[in-house]
């Protein structure tokens, strides 16, 4: 048991030098990818740069309303790119930038926030695995008392138990919550590469 | 009737042979666990195929006869047939091995391991290892001149370019470059090398020569957060007038002028572009996009992105078979 965790703790701090060396120096990443806080327009889109009036046009209703469901990821891709070609049959090179800009103000925002909530879950795996440390420390010294108490010991030890079992659940989604700003990136991509293709 | 089935065999091979502008492209996929074999001609898919844990670098000996793959977690090299994509044998490699590169003769392959700070040195022909050169901290670029003397190897968190005598496996010369120094190239000239540094932002241009940087090619796109701008792969025209920088995450291509070392051109390509790998005639370039899941193809001298092929899970590595 004991080496277990010392495994886990060793994985975790090895975890988050990996990351750290990953990411330069960032200890709020626990990701192996690098970490971009925030995406940039230029990314995506080589077509013409929006200017102000652009925006504007993002903002209207027709836009507007087409970039909602575009973002949507319950909408397949497939669709998606069929929708914007019908808006393109008919859209200038203005409108088209403006479906792409108001596409981007939606899906920036939403992947800040996952970044910031990947921080949290990184901050609460080191805290839990001092945790862990701390209950192995006290286990330790309750099992080397001249008279052990064993119900305190087995009171620490399911404490342990508990603690270890949820950090390695977490451990295990963190590939999945690392790869959600991927995925995002990877449909802000190709419905740019849809727009793209309508240019003139 | 003999005769005839003679001819028709001939002409056959001859059929077979005469699309010989067509090389194979072969692409690996770190998350695929496999190589996606393309067409430089037809610029289609001809296979998928098995070739073990995380697949990363990829090159190719110089007669085409063995293609080299380092499975990073499976500790070592593996080679293949090109032409069945049977497994023939292993290289040993050391731990965890990312980038290699072949000696221009063939013979031996230089291999860094990230791991414990080593280049190791593998004949291919004896499949022994000739060496173990010690280096600095996350050993990652690796590239070598092209008359075979002087091997490169770039270590990331010592941000250096460590330059090592081919003969004597020792280290001569070091060169500090930005941070996180991801990938050495020389021109077939042998009068410049390039280093890449992914966290730096810049390519470092080096004189081999006098091992001084001569200039610092920094990037910037419109539109484009600095940070994005990741500097990784470089690949050089034969005639050394055009240097291809792949930017990572700014999905971007630079295209620099291999005299004056300026950009030229930025050119949109798929996610996270990380390597890339000439057609021998220099007609194609192609750009792994370990995001988007595909390899751009760009027509060298229209520098235009001509097509995205669609590739395996997070294409990293590319080469192009010589024949």
């Amino acid at each position: 048991m004991r080496y277990l965790v010392l495994a886990l703790c060793v994985a975790a701090t090895g975890v988050a030098g990996a990351a750290q060396a990953e990411s330069g120096t960032d200890p709020d990443w626990p990701c192996v990818q690098r970490k971009q806080p925030h995406l940039s327009l230029g990314q995506m889109w080589s077509g013409p740069e929006p200017d102000e009036a652009v925006g504007e046009l993002a903002r209207t209703p027709k836009i507007a309303a087409l970039a909602d469901r575009l973002e949507q990821r319950r909408l397949p891709l497939e669709e998606a790119e069929a929708e914007i070609a019908e808006f393109a049959k008919t859209a200038d090179d203005r409108q088209l930038t403006a479906l792409m800009v108001a596409i981007f103000d939606r899906v920036e925002p939403h992947r800040a926030a996952l970044i910031a909530g990947i921080a949290r879950y990184g901050h609460k795996q080191v805290d839990l695995a001092q945790r862990i440390d701390a209950h192995r420390q006290k286990m330790e010294q309750l099992q080397q008392a001249e008279a052990p108490d064993f119900d305190a010991v087995d009171a620490q030890e399911e404490q342990l138990d508990w603690d270890m079992r949820i950090f390695q659940d977490r451990q295990q989604a963190l590939t999945y919550v690392c790869e959600t700003p991927v995925i995002l990136e990877q449909r802000v991509f190709a419905l740019a590469r849809a727009i793209a293709a309508g240019l003139e | 009737m003999k005769v005839s089935t003679a001819i028709l065999t001939s002409a056959l091979c001859l059929g077979f042979a005469l699309p010989g502008a067509a090389n194979r492209v072969f692409v690996s996929n770190e998350k695929g666990n496999d190589v996606t074999v393309l067409d430089s001609d037809t610029l289609e898919v001809i296979g998928t195929y098995p070739v073990g844990a995380r697949p990363r670098g990829i090159t190719i000996s110089p007669d085409g006869k063995e293609l080299y793959v380092c499975a990073s977690d499976d500790d070592l090299v593996r080679v293949f047939n090109p032409e069945t994509m049977e497994e023939t044998h292993t290289l040993p490699s050391g731990p965890d091995p990312e980038l290699f590169v072949l000696h221009p003769s063939g013979n031996p392959l230089y291999i860094a391991n990230e791991d414990d700070n080593l280049v190791t040195v593998v004949d291919t022909q004896t499949h022994k290892v000739l060496a173990e050169i010690p280096v600095g901290v996350e050993p990652e670029g690796m590239g070598v001149s092209p008359d075979g003397k002087v091997v490169i190897n770039t270590s990331e968190t010592t941000n250096m370019a460590h330059f090592i005598d081919s003969e004597s496996f020792e280290i001569f010369a070091n060169v500090l470059v930005d941070s996180r120094p991801r990938f050495a190239q020389f021109n077939d000239a042998g009068t410049k090398l390039y280093v890449s540094s992914e966290i730096g932002g810049t390519v470092s241009v080096i004189d081999p020569e006098t091992q001084q940087i001569v200039k610092k090619i920094s990037f910037e796109i419109p539109g484009v957060l600095p940070e994005a701008i990741q500097p990784v792969g470089v690949r050089v025209t034969g005639d050394g007038s055009k240097v291809f920088v792949a930017l990572g995450p700014a999905n971007r291509v630079a295209v620099i002028d291999g005299e004056t070392d300026e950009v030229q051109d930025y050119l949109l390509v798929g996610q996270r572009v990380w390597q890339m790998a000439f057609t021998p005639d220099e007609k194609y370039l192609f750009t792994t996009n370990g995001n988007s899941n595909d390899v751009s193809v760009i027509d060298v001298a229209a520098l235009k992105v001509v097509k995205s092929l669609p590739v395996g899970q997070q294409p990293w590595g590319v080469v192009v078979a010589p024949n």
